[in-house]
C-alpha cells in the first residue's frame, strides 16, 4: 500500500483521534491515565467493539440487525438460568448461550432471505418478538446467584492495566479479521454483499451465505452480553434496555466510524475496533470531564453525524482523484 | 356480476383488510367479554388510539417518501417536556407553549430533512444521529426528572370529554388524520411527496424538488410526533422526559399493518389508522383476558412480521394477475 493510501485511511485517522484526545484528556483530567481508568475504559471497550462487531457482520451483507440487544440479553438470560435453573456446568452454559444468540441470528437471515424483506423490517419486528419472549419466561427477573469465577472474571486485572475481556475481544477481532481477509466463506460474505447478482451468477450461494452472516451476527451478540455479564457478576433482563434499543447507538458508531460501507460489502474489522475505542474513549473523558453525564448522549449522536460527513467528503475526494 | 365487481374492488382497497380485521377482533373480543364495550373501556380504547394515530402518522409521511425516522420518540419526547417546562420554569400560558413545541417539532423534524437530503446519506443513519442527539437534550434539560406543574386546565384538556364516551383528545387527531387525506389526495405537495416515495429520480426529471418535498415530509413528521408528545402530557398530567422511548415499534407496526410500502410511494391515512386500532384492540384483549402483559411486546412483533408477510403475498398476486 502506498504510503498516502495509508494516511487517507479511516483507520489512521481514528488512531490520530485516539492519540489526540488521550493527550488532551490526560492533560486537563485528573486520573484519566490512572491505572484504574484505564482498566474500566479498557473493559468497557471490549464489550463495544463487540457489539460494533456483531452490527458489521450484518452490515456487511447491506442489511442492519436492529436485533442485536434483544439477541444479546435473549444469551444473557438463558446463560443465566442454564446456570441457576438448570444447575448446568459454567461452560456448557456459555456454549448454550453462544448457541442460542446463532440460533435467533438463524431465525433472522432465514425470515430476510426468504421473505425478500429489507432486514430493517424483519429485525425491527423479531427485535420486539425476542424480547417480549424473554421478559415473559424471565417474568423481568436477574439471575444473581452466578458463580464467583463470573464476577472475579470481569473484575480481574492482567499486568495491572488489560482486563481479559479485553483479550477475549481482540481474539474475536483477529479471528473475524483471518475470515474476512483470509478464507473462502469470508471473501463469499463479502462478495455476496457487494454484488448479490454477479456473487450468484459466479456460484456462490448468497441466500445461504447472508444467513451464516446473520448467525455470526447473533454469536457475537451473545458473546457481548456475556462479556456485561461478567462485569455485572449478574445477568439483567434491562441491561440494554427496552427492547435492547440501548445498543443500538454504539453498534452502528463503531463501523460508521470504521468505514463500513452501509450497502454492504466491506468488513473493516481494525477500523470498526477503532471507532468503539474512540467512541468509550470519548464517553468516559467526557465524564470524567463532569460536563453533565446526560448531554453524553447528545454528543455521541453530533459523533456520528461528523462521522459520517467526514466518510461521505472523504469518498467525494476519492471519487475527484480517481476521475482526475 | 356488477357485484362481485364491486366486491373485488372492495377488497382491493387498503382499508378493506384492516377493517374487516378490526370486525372480527371486536366479534371476538365482544363474545368472550361482555364488559369489551362499555363507555369506560372504549374511553380507554380512544385515549390510547388518538396518541397512538399520531405517532403512526408521523412515522407514515416518512415511509411514503421511501425513508424512515427513527427519531419519531426522540422528537415526541423533547417537544412534550419543552410543553411542560416552558410552562412551569418560564410560565409561559399554555397555548403559547403547545405552539412553541410544536414549532420545536417541525424544527427538529426540518433538520432531520435538510441533513438527509443535502447530504444525500441514508435517513437510517441521520435519525439515528438526531435520535440521540434530541434525546439526549431532553435528559440534559430535565436531567430525567418529570415536571409536575402542568396547569390544571391542560390536565382538564386530558380527561375533558367530547361527547358520551368520546374523550377531547381526539379531537386533534380526527383533524390531523383529515388534514393529512387531503394533503395526500388532493394537493400538489401530497402529490408529490407520494411521487419522491414512487421513484425519486423520476419524481426529479419531472421538475419536482426533491429536496423540499423530503424537507416538507420530515417537517410534518416532526409537526405531527411534537402534537402526539403534547397530547400524552396532557393525559399523563406530568412531562416525563420517558415520553416517547417506546414508540418506534409501534410507529412502524401501524402503517405497515395498513399496508403501507416501506419501498416508499403508497401510503393510507385510513389504513394507517385502523392499523393502530387493531393494536390497540389486541393489548386491550390481552389485558381484559388477563393474559401477560409482557406478552405485548411478542404480539406487535409477530403483527409486523404477518402484516408484511400477507403485503408481499398480495404483491405477488397483483403483479402475476397484472400479467
Amino acid at each position: 500500500m502506498p504510503r498516502s493510501r495509508v494516511f487517507a485511511s479511516n483507520e489512521f485517522g481514528l488512531i490520530l483521534l485516539i492519540a489526540v484526545f488521550t493527550v488532551v484528556f490526560g492533560l486537563t483530567t485528573k486520573g484519566f491515565l490512572s491505572p484504574f481508568n484505564l482498566f474500566t475504559l479498557g473493559r468497557s471497550a471490549a464489550v463495544n467493539i463487540m457489539i460494533g462487531l456483531s452490527m458489521m457482520a450484518v452490515i456487511v451483507t447491506g442489511g442492519l440487525n436492529l436485533a442485536v440487544g434483544a439477541i444479546g440479553v435473549c444469551a444473557a438470560m438463558l446463560c443465566g438460568y442454564a446456570i441457576e435453573g438448570l444447575q448446568l456446568h459454567w461452560s456448557v452454559s456459555l456454549i448454550c448461550a453462544v448457541a442460542l444468540g446463532a440460533g435467533l441470528g438463524f431465525i433472522n437471515g432465514f425470515a430476510v432471505v426468504r421473505t425478500g424483506l429489507h432486514s430493517f423490517i424483519i429485525t425491527l419486528a423479531t427485535m420486539s418478538i425476542f424480547f417480549g419472549t424473554m421478559i415473559f419466561l424471565t417474568r423481568a427477573e436477574a439471575y444473581r446467584n452466578l458463580p464467583a469465577g463470573f464476577g472475579s472474571f470481569g473484575k480481574m486485572k492482567i499486568l495491572s492495566y488489560v482486563s481479559p475481556l479485553l483479550i477475549v475481544t481482540l481474539a474475536v477481532a483477529l479471528a473475524l479479521a483471518w475470515l474476512y481477509r483470509r478464507s473462502v466463506l469470508g471473501r463469499e460474505m463479502l462478495a455476496a454483499g457487494a454484488r448479490p447478482e454477479a456473487a450468484e451468477l459466479s456460484g456462490i450461494r448468497v441466500g445461504q451465505v447472508t444467513v451464516l452472516c446473520h448467525m455470526l451476527s447473533g454469536a457475537l451478540a451473545a458473546i457481548a452480553a456475556l462479556m456485561l455479564v461478567a462485569r455485572n457478576g449478574a445477568a439483567i433482563p434491562s441491561m440494554a434496555g427496552q427492547l435492547g434499543q440501548d445498543w443500538l447507538l454504539p453498534a452502528f458508531l463503531g463501523p460508521v466510524l470504521g468505514g463500513a460501507l452501509l450497502n454492504g460489502g466491506k468488513a473493516p474489522v481494525l477500523g470498526t475496533c477503532l471507532g468503539a475505542a474512540l467512541v468509550t474513549l470519548l464517553t468516559g473523558g467526557l465524564l470524567l470531564l463532569q460536563l453533565g453525564e446526560f448531554w453524553v448522549q447528545t454528543f455521541l449522536g453530533l459523533l456520528l453525524l461528523i462521522a459520517v460527513f467526514m466518510d461521505k467528503a472523504r469518498r467525494s475526494y476519492l471519487a475527484y482523484r480517481n476521475l482526475l | 356480476m356488477v357485484k362481485s365487481s364491486f366486491l373485488s374492488r372492495l377488497s382491493r382497497a387498503d382499508w378493506f383488510g384492516p377493517l374487516l380485521a378490526v370486525l372480527i377482533t371486536v366479534a371476538i373480543i365482544r363474545t368472550f367479554s361482555p364488559n369489551f364495550l362499555s363507555a369506560f373501556n372504549i374511553q380507554t380504547l380512544l385515549l390510547a388510539i388518538a396518541v397512538n394515530v399520531l405517532i403512526a402518522f408521523s412515522q407514515m409521511i416518512i415511509i411514503a417518501i421511501g425513508q424512515m425516522n427513527l427519531s419519531v420518540g426522540a422528537i415526541g419526547g423533547l417537544s412534550a417536556i419543552a410543553f411542560a417546562g416552558m410552562i412551569e420554569v418560564w410560565g409561559v400560558p399554555a397555548p403559547y407553549a403547545a405552539i412553541a413545541a410544536l414549532l420545536a417539532g417541525v424544527a427538529c423534524g426540518v433538520l432531520n430533512g435538510v441533513l438527509i437530503s443535502v447530504t444525500g446519506i441514508s435517513a437510517f443513519v441521520i435519525t439515528l444521529a438526531t435520535l440521540s442527539i434530541y434525546k439526549g437534550i431532553n435528559l440534559g434539560i430535565t436531567h430525567a426528572q418529570p415536571f409536575y406543574g402542568v396547569p390544571e386546565s391542560v390536565k382538564a384538556l386530558g380527561t375533558a370529554a367530547l361527547i358520551g364516551p368520546v374523550p377531547m383528545l381526539i379531537l386533534p387527531t380526527l383533524i390531523a388524520a383529515a388534514a393529512l387525506w387531503f394533503l395526500l389526495a388532493r394537493l400538489p405537495a401530497g402529490r408529490f411527496i407520494l411521487a419522491v416515495g414512487g421513484n425519486e429520480h423520476a419524481a426529479s426529471l419531472s421538475g419536482i424538488s426533491v429536496r423540499k418535498v423530503v424537507i416538507l415530509a420530515h417537517a410534518i413528521s416532526g409537526l405531527l410526533a411534537a402534537c402526539a408528545g403534547i397530547l400524552l402530557v396532557a393525559r399523563l398530567q406530568i412531562g416525563q422526559p420517558s415520553i416517547g422511548d417506546d414508540w418506534l415499534i409501534l410507529s412502524f407496526a401501524a402503517p405497515v399493518i395498513g399496508g403501507a410500502v416501506l419501498a416508499g410511494g403508497h401510503v393510507s391515512v385510513a389504513a394507517t389508522s385502523l392499523g393502530v386500532v387493531i393494536v390497540a384492540l389486541i393489548t386491550q384483549a390481552l389485558v381484559l383476558f388477563s393474559i401477560d402483559p409482557f406478552l405485548v411486546q411478542v404480539v406487535l412483533g409477530s403483527l409486523i412480521l404477518a402484516a408484511v408477510g400477507i403485503n408481499r403475498l398480495r404483491q405477488v398476486r397483483l403483479a402475476s394477475g397484472r400479467a
